[in-house]
């Protein structure tokens, strides 16, 4: 289930980010490199398990799968994966609480790779939870400034919308550090 | 915490330099969060920044201002020696990394079986490990990560595990085979003369000093004067095991120096409990090493790792460069002792130090522990190669060459018994178990 989840989530930022699919900006190619991030990040987590043999003398056939197999762990598949969705999305006209969902969807994958991959319970996002609750509003407050109407016609007004949407997120950047700080004492 | 029972209380600290660096999960949300600021600067939609602003958020909460720069390791083996297959518990600890989360990896070395668990979180965990054959095995390293409450952050360091003996597993063997004619010494066999044993021996008449408790009052009233039991006296046997380390064949983990290894370290398993006085002669290419009889469950330890190490370095077998089987000392091949030879009987010097040692008046006992044959090339549907049928006829010409040695060394008294490695070794020695060898000079 744990690893599972990894794979559902990706490909249903996939799915979210694609449909209705685009014809223009390389869809088909930001669609391939979302669809492989996902399947090869998947397939990642499943054989992360399989111990790899030590012995000094190998068949070319086993050396050929220990190199695919250390292939699969150094190429940052989530990565691709995250940017070929956002490459998607971006590809539609704007739609802010499609995004938002997208972005708490992407959120959710990383998060759930990084469970699979250490092998550790969900519990261990507990201490996190207000700060991904911070997040959340961030994401709805930056969907809600671009449902904003511009205040005049140009490129002037949306590049307004869209500083004051930075400044948000800095403020509470800056800001959450000090309200999340550990005050217990250190063993 | 310490427990009485702690497993790792007494086991000296050694501490670890720590290297801190981003962990994978902070790369995937720094590439979200850049991915969205750069979409929503260049295409000018502020919904992208918010997508961005959760993995920003997460990544500006989890700066660390604290880490450990180095932690203490505790180790510690449940046992340093082993044997083939056995298992060993590993218990690791670590101190000083605070309310961090450490998980453990290992990574077992060459002929090291690590169990379903390779990986485990906690602060003290235990792994299980078995060598699979014998010989000194590194049991590999230890990976330990220590991460974050954040988990943005990872501390790695790498351990060497230590070195594990393993002992080649002694297979199943019950009975031993006994002399005819045993030594005068103490010990636990029946000998075939009258002493002062359990084992009813006969009846003589009675001689002045015979105790009392002996007479045998049936007979001496059968007889009409006083007749007393006597009872077979019991001594021990001088064994000496010689392990042919000459030549080597079959596959790794069940070839014949193996088999050789485990063959021998099972006989002198059971003819020490047996308390019998055992000793061993490893023969190899350039000399000869060697281990006196001795009795006692310290020997059998002494016997193995002197048949392991072959140059006996930090054993307390002797060593000799080409020294022949002839010339070693009388305490290393005592007169009178049952010689066990365990060997593939593929060395033609080995073979004929056996005759020497046979004319010369050693009672011994082969085993062959060459279970391999040269390969040939499988017969196919539409018939055979020439080159098929040259290696036939070369293995079939190996065979009677084979069957020649072990027909000479019988011809010469000295019975040579098949060992497959995988059956008990009292199979083939049981016929040999029921009477005594007789010795012949």
């Amino acid at each position: 289930m744990t690893r599972l989840s990894p794979a559902v989530l990706g490909a249903g930022c996939v799915v979210w980010a694609a449909a209705p699919l685009v014809h223009t900006g390389y869809s088909y190619l930001a669609l391939l490199l979302a669809i492989l991030g996902v399947a090869a990040g998947a397939l990642r987590l499943a054989l992360a398990a399989l111990p790899v043999p030590g012995d000094t003398y190998l068949t070319a056939a086993t050396q050929y799968w220990i190199r695919f197999l250390k292939i699969l762990q150094l190429v940052p598949w989530e990565e691709g994966a995250v940017v070929g969705v956002l490459w998607l999305e971006v590809l539609h006209p704007s739609r802010p609480w499609h995004t938002a969902v997208l972005g708490a969807a992407l959120i959710a994958y990383l998060l759930a790779t990084h469970l699979a991959e250490s092998g550790a319970s969900p519990r261990v996002l507990r201490p996190q939870a207000r700060v991904l609750g911070a997040g959340a509003g961030l994401l709805a407050l930056g969907a809600g400034a671009a449902m904003v109407p511009a205040t005049g016609p140009g490129a002037g007004s949306t590049l307004l919308r869209l500083v004051a949407a930075g400044l948000l997120i800095a403020a509470a950047v800056l800001v959450l550090p000090y309200v999340t700080s550990d005050t217990r004492p250190h063993a | 915490v310490t427990t009485p029972q702690d497993p790792l209380l007494h086991v000296p600290a050694r501490a670890f330099e720590l290297h801190w660096r981003s962990s994978r999960h902070a790369r995937r949300l720094l590439t979200l969060s850049l991915a969205g600021v750069v979409i929503a600067l260049i295409a000018r939609r502020p919904e992208f920044a918010g997508v961005a602003a959760p993995a920003l958020v997460l990544l500006a909460a989890g700066r660390t201002r604290d880490r450990p720069a180095r932690i203490v390791v505790r180790m510690r083996l449940s046992s340093a020696q082993t044997f083939e297959g056995e298992a060993v518990a590993l218990d690791v600890r670590a101190e000083g990394h605070g309310a961090r989360h450490v998980r453990w990896t290992l990574y077992p070395g060459a002929e090291i079986n690590s169990g379903d668990v390779s990986a485990a979180d906690g602060a003290q965990v235990r792994f299980i490990v078995a060598a699979r054959r014998w010989g000194r095995r590194r049991i590999g390293t230890m990976s330990v990560v220590v991460r974050d409450r954040w988990r943005l952050a990872e501390g790695h360091l790498s351990v060497i595990l230590p070195v594990l003996d393993c002992y080649p597993g002694p297979v199943d063997q019950q009975i031993t085979v006994a002399l005819r004619r045993l030594p005068n010494r103490f010990g636990e066999r029946v000998a075939r003369i009258a002493g002062e044993g359990i084992e009813f021996f006969g009846v003589r008449q009675y001689l002045p000093g015979d105790r009392q408790r002996s007479i045998n009052w049936p007979a001496s009233t059968r007889r009409g004067r006083l007749q007393v039991n006597t009872y077979a006296g019991e001594h021990s046997q001088d064994v000496v095991l010689l392990a042919d380390a000459t030549s080597d064949a079959g596959e790794p983990g069940s070839s014949a120096h193996d088999l050789a290894l485990r063959g021998a370290a099972a006989a002198a398993r059971a003819y020490l409990e047996g308390r019998d006085r055992v000793g061993v002669i490893t023969y190899q290419w350039d000399g000869v090493s060697w281990l006196t009889p001795r009795l006692g469950r310290r020997q059998l330890y002494r016997i193995i790792v002197s048949m392991m190490i072959s140059r006996p370095l930090a054993t307390t077998a002797s060593w000799a460069r080409g020294a022949r089987l002839g010339r070693l000392p009388r305490a290393a091949l005592p007169p009178g002792a049952l010689i066990v030879v365990f060997s593939p009987l593929l060395d033609q010097r080995f073979v004929e130090s056996l005759r020497n040692m046979r004319e010369r008046g050693f009672t011994m006992l082969v085993v062959d522990v060459l279970n391999a044959e040269p390969p040939v090339q499988r017969r196919t549907p539409w018939g055979s190669s020439a080159r098929a049928n040259t290696e036939r006829m070369a293995r079939q010409l190996w065979q009677m060459e084979r069957e020649a040695v072990r027909f000479s060394l019988r011809e010469l008294g000295v019975p040579v018994v098949p060992w497959d490695g995988v059956q008990s070794l009292d199979l083939p020695l049981a016929r040999y178990a029921r009477r005594p060898l007789a010795v012949r000079r």
